[in-house]
């Protein structure tokens, strides 16, 4: 009888081992930290790719020429500067020989999601408003000024013009010119 | 000679011997058997106890990897190429429905007879660059008229050209309206 008690206390204590720490500390803490593991490894992955992408993107945009990049920013800058804007076309028309008057800051309101109707929507990177000027010269003075808005180094586009005759060659030119910025 | 079928002895074989030989083998096997397990459960213990240690230091060594890279992120510079990425393919869209409406100035100066002189234009871009055109004048005569209208035709780049609200005035010139839409390609803008 005594020959069979310690064989069964060491069943139990096997027993006892096997279900208060062997099967809890396997399927709670290991497989826990072994999902943490892969975890670690996939976000280090990625973290590596991402260091392999911004040196490369690095080096492609040391790679553009600063004036260049000086010239896109010009070309869509990251703030409205309508007042800036404004000087510039009053010397471009003065240059062109229009005399321009009446400018006004129109807020876009259609937010239009067609494509080069880049206005305020929200997921959109540019934003844009409507400057309206009224001018007055003649017909030479708003081709010169026009071709001046199209080369514009900051984008411009002329999304209305309206022209109103006379019989002394000088006229009248009411316009709704769209700038852009980057958000 | 004794004959083969008489027993060496009276003295019967013990039944309980046999169990008790046995029981003594069971219990040696259950004994082995006992042991054997917890043997194996204790070396499991003490590797699982092991392997833990290992996979939290482990975990440890990735959690500080993790930081240093974390740490080695610069977000100026993520947000820096980001707004590069977005100036480039913004402007590359803008550019792209860029407008040169002088274009269309420079065309109406070389199509119109000198006999035929607008009093008014409106030209309208819309957001997917459709340019529309309405605008009133007066020609010296309606074959004048006729003669621009032709021109517009023979041009096919100021399109869709219809004169309407035609009158002939006292002074036998001719008022009139003109709606119309761009060709696209004449306004494009290129360098």
């Amino acid at each position: 009888m005594n020959s069979r008690i310690l064989p069964s206390l060491s069943i139990l204590l096997s027993l006892g081992i096997f279900f208060v720490y062997v099967n809890p500390t396997w399927n709670n803490s290991i497989l826990a930290t072994q999902v943490k593991i892969a975890e670690a490894d996939q976000t280090l992955v990625a973290a590596t790719k991402y260091t392999t992408q911004q040196k490369e993107l690095t080096d492609a945009r040391n790679a553009i020429d600063p004036t260049n990049l000086g010239r896109l920013s010009t070309f869509l800058p990251d703030s409205v500067n309508n007042v800036g804007l404004v000087l510039d076309l009053n010397a471009l028309a003065a240059r062109s020989g229009l005399s321009l008057s009446n400018i006004d800051v129109v807020v876009n309101n259609a937010n239009a999601s067609a494509q080069g109707a880049l206005s305020v929507a929200n997921a959109n990177p540019v934003g844009s408003v409507n400057l309206s000027l009224s001018a007055i010269g003649t017909y030479e003075a708003l081709k010169a000024f026009l071709v001046g808005i199209e080369k514009s180094a900051r984008l411009l586009d002329v999304r209305d013009v309206v022209v109103r005759g006379s019989d002394t060659g000088v006229y009248n030119y009411q316009m709704k010119i769209r700038l852009y910025w980057l958000r | 000679m004794l004959p083969p079928t008489i027993p060496t002895s009276f003295v019967p074989h013990s039944s309980s011997a046999a169990a008790r030989r046995f029981g003594t083998n069971f219990n040696n096997a259950f004994g082995f058997f006992s042991y054997a397990v917890l043997l194996i459960i204790f070396l499991l213990a003490i590797g699982i106890f092991f392997y833990d240690r290992v996979l939290e230091n482990n975990q440890a060594s990735k959690n500080a990897a993790l930081a240093r890279a974390e740490a080695a992120i610069d977000l100026p510079t993520v947000e820096s190429f980001v707004r590069l990425r977005n100036r480039l393919s913004s402007g590359t869209t803008l550019l792209g429905s860029h407008v040169a409406l002088s274009n269309f100035f420079s065309l109406v100066e070389t199509l119109v007879p000198t006999t035929v002189r607008f009093t008014s234009l409106h030209l309208t871009v819309d957001d997917v660059k459709a340019v529309k055109l309405e605008g009133t004048g007066i020609a010296k005569s309606f074959n004048a008229l006729a003669a621009a209208s032709a021109a517009f035709a023979t041009d096919g780049r100021i399109k869709e050209a219809i004169f309407s609200n035609i009158v002939v005035t006292k002074d036998n010139t001719v008022s009139f309206a003109l709606s119309a839409t761009i060709d696209q390609k004449l306004v494009a803008f290129s360098l």
